[in-house]
């Protein structure tokens, strides 16, 4: 695997603040797919910016990718409004759409063609993401970030927009790098998970190993209800936000054994071996503690 | 879309000239007020005036003083407006993550906004030129001004994208170029108060805008007279090196990091 682009001891500062500081070594290669999350001004963004170059930095970004050669769709997306979205595509693109096979195909494929004719602003919030997905994915770069694509779009929207990613990218050999607050969606994309907290990395890797360093082979995940604390007292609870309840199982016999409690009891679980959340509460908490900033 | 983008091509000019079109501003300032300047001014100056010959000589002073009007109100006040109104959305950013360079947009921009003036210009001829009882120009006098306007274009051009990209937002842009605007007419004897009616103070800063000989002497090179035109050029080369200072300021803040 060649590696894209490798982050040495980065740090980016707002004034006096530090807004990104990594210490340690993070490489993106070939075909990677990485997850970026973290809470708001963990430094997502900020990791992004610097890696386009949009923002001044301390330390080394070492990539043999000509700036070009990424492509981003940015949290905020503007364009002119002074005609419609059909010229701007074709300036952008250098093409004609009529003209051009697999930029059609992409319309099609987002079912954008009746908006062709709308000015910018007249796109709903769904289109407008739509329209610059169709832009990043045209320029076929060897790595592409996407900065929370789904943002302010409803349920069903997001799930037939994610649907449309997964489906495209599926077979493809380029880097895919993906901040989103949806882990569900994260869930369908990503292998790598980058975890950022305040400008800090708290743990870089492929997600199933992180999910087995932070929370076991498998997760049991209740609601976080006076019944269901006493239910499970008598055992050792993972971290989890504080409208659930988290229980890490290593083996099949803990596995069962918690089952038939949940169905005698008539509890409602579910059950992941790969939960996004999880991983981010619990590699937070271990973070916390190894700082002393928790006991 | 791995292909190498040209830095000019007709696919970016034509889209930026529709960019330029759907500027509201540069219609009402940039065709609409010339023209009415060019109408009303003189006809208000030369009524009841006997010497039919004085009148169309004032008349053409007009006439040439208020079409360079044109690049003003274009390009420096409709191209600056444009611009801090795309750089405050971040759409110059946008599309350079595209792979379309600062300098691919400014070239093509540069052409689209030169061929919008030139439409203004035509405009402008097409509706004074037939109405207004101007003096016969020689071919010189005529490239002559045509050369004036189309350097006084680029020099706004320089200059607009510069204050835009110095304030990155519309409001400061807007209100720096207008007072440009204003200042530029009012020193170049365009709003009432000719050049030997200044102050000392007045005149020295009026000798250095090209607007100034362009109003005051023009009609002279209109119909092939002598005439120095060392204080013009250094009017012009004045303004070109505030404008190519500021562009480089500019250009250097902007400056995208490459690792």
């Amino acid at each position: 695997m060649q590696t894209l682009l490798s982050i040495n001891n980065l740090t980016v500062r707002y004034g006096k603040d530090v807004a990104l500081q990594i210490d340690q070594p993070i490489a993106i290669e070939e075909g990677d797919r990485v997850g970026i999350i973290g809470s708001n001004g963990a430094g997502k963004s900020t990791l992004i910016k610097s890696i386009l170059g949009l923002t001044d930095y301390e330390g080394n970004i070492q990539t043999t990718l000509k700036p070009q050669e990424m492509a981003t769709h940015m949290q905020f997306n503007e364009y002119t409004n002074s005609m419609p979205v059909k010229y701007i595509m074709e300036a952008i693109l250098d093409t004609k759409i009529g003209k051009n096979k697999k930029l059609s195909e992409l319309i099609s494929y987002f079912e954008f063609e009746d908006c062709l004719r709308k000015r910018y602003s007249s796109l709903s919030g769904g289109q407008k993401q739509r329209f610059t997905i169709i832009l990043v994915m045209m320029q076929e770069a060897p790595l592409t970030f996407y900065d929370e694509v789904t943002s302010g779009l409803d349920f069903e929207t997001r799930q037939k927009l994610v649907e449309k990613l997964v489906e495209w990218y599926r077979d493809k050999e380029c880097g895919l790098c993906v901040v989103s607050h949806y882990y569900e969606e994260l869930e369908q994309l990503v292998e790598k998970l980058l975890i950022l907290d305040q400008g800090h990395v708290i743990a870089f890797g492929n997600k199933d190993e992180l999910f087995h360093k932070y929370c076991g082979k498998a997760v049991f995940i209740l609601d976080n209800s006076l019944k269901n604390q006493k239910l499970l007292a008598a055992y050792e609870r993972l971290e989890a936000p504080a409208h659930l309840l988290a229980l890490s199982c290593n083996d099949a016999e803990k596995e069962r054994e918690l089952t038939e409690l949940f169905i005698q009891n008539n509890v409602n679980y579910k059950r992941s071996n790969q939960d996004i959340e999880m991983i981010y509460v619990n590699a937070k908490a271990a973070y916390e503690k190894s700082k002393g900033r928790r006991k | 879309m791995n292909k190498k983008r040209k830095l000019i091509s007709g696919s970016m000019i034509l889209f930026e000239l529709r960019d330029v079109v759907g500027n509201p501003f540069i219609h009402i300032f940039g065709i609409g007020m010339p023209i009415f300047f060019a109408l009303i001014l003189p006809r208000s100056i030369t009524a009841g005036m006997k010497d039919s010959d004085l009148a169309s000589t004032i008349v053409t002073s007009f006439f040439l003083a208020t079409g360079s009007l044109i690049p003003l109100a274009t390009v420096l006040i409709g191209y600056a407006a444009s611009c801090a109104q795309e750089l405050e959305k971040g759409i110059p950013q946008r599309m350079e993550l595209f792979g379309i360079s600062k300098k691919e947009t400014l070239f093509n921009r540069a052409i689209s906004e030169g061929i919008f003036m030139l439409i203004a210009f035509a405009i402008y001829v097409l509706v004074t030129g037939f109405i207004l009882d101007l003096k016969k120009p020689v071919l010189s006098g005529v490239l002559i001004y045509a050369l004036c306007m189309i350097v006084l274009g680029i020099i706004c051009f320089i200059l607009a994208h510069g204050i835009a990209n110095l304030f990155e937002k519309f409001g400061p842009t807007y209100c720096v170029t207008m007072l440009l605007y204003f200042g530029f007419m009012a020193l170049g004897g365009m709003m009432g108060i000719s050049y030997d009616q200044m102050s000392k103070g007045m005149q020295a800063v009026a000798k250095m805008l090209p607007m100034t000989y362009i109003s005051r002497d023009f009609v002279t090179v209109w119909t092939g007279k002598n005439y120095n035109f060392m204080p013009m050029i250094q009017s012009y080369l004045f303004l070109a090196a505030i404008a190519g200072i500021l562009l480089f300021i500019v250009w250097k803040k902007t400056e995208r990091k490459v690792h």
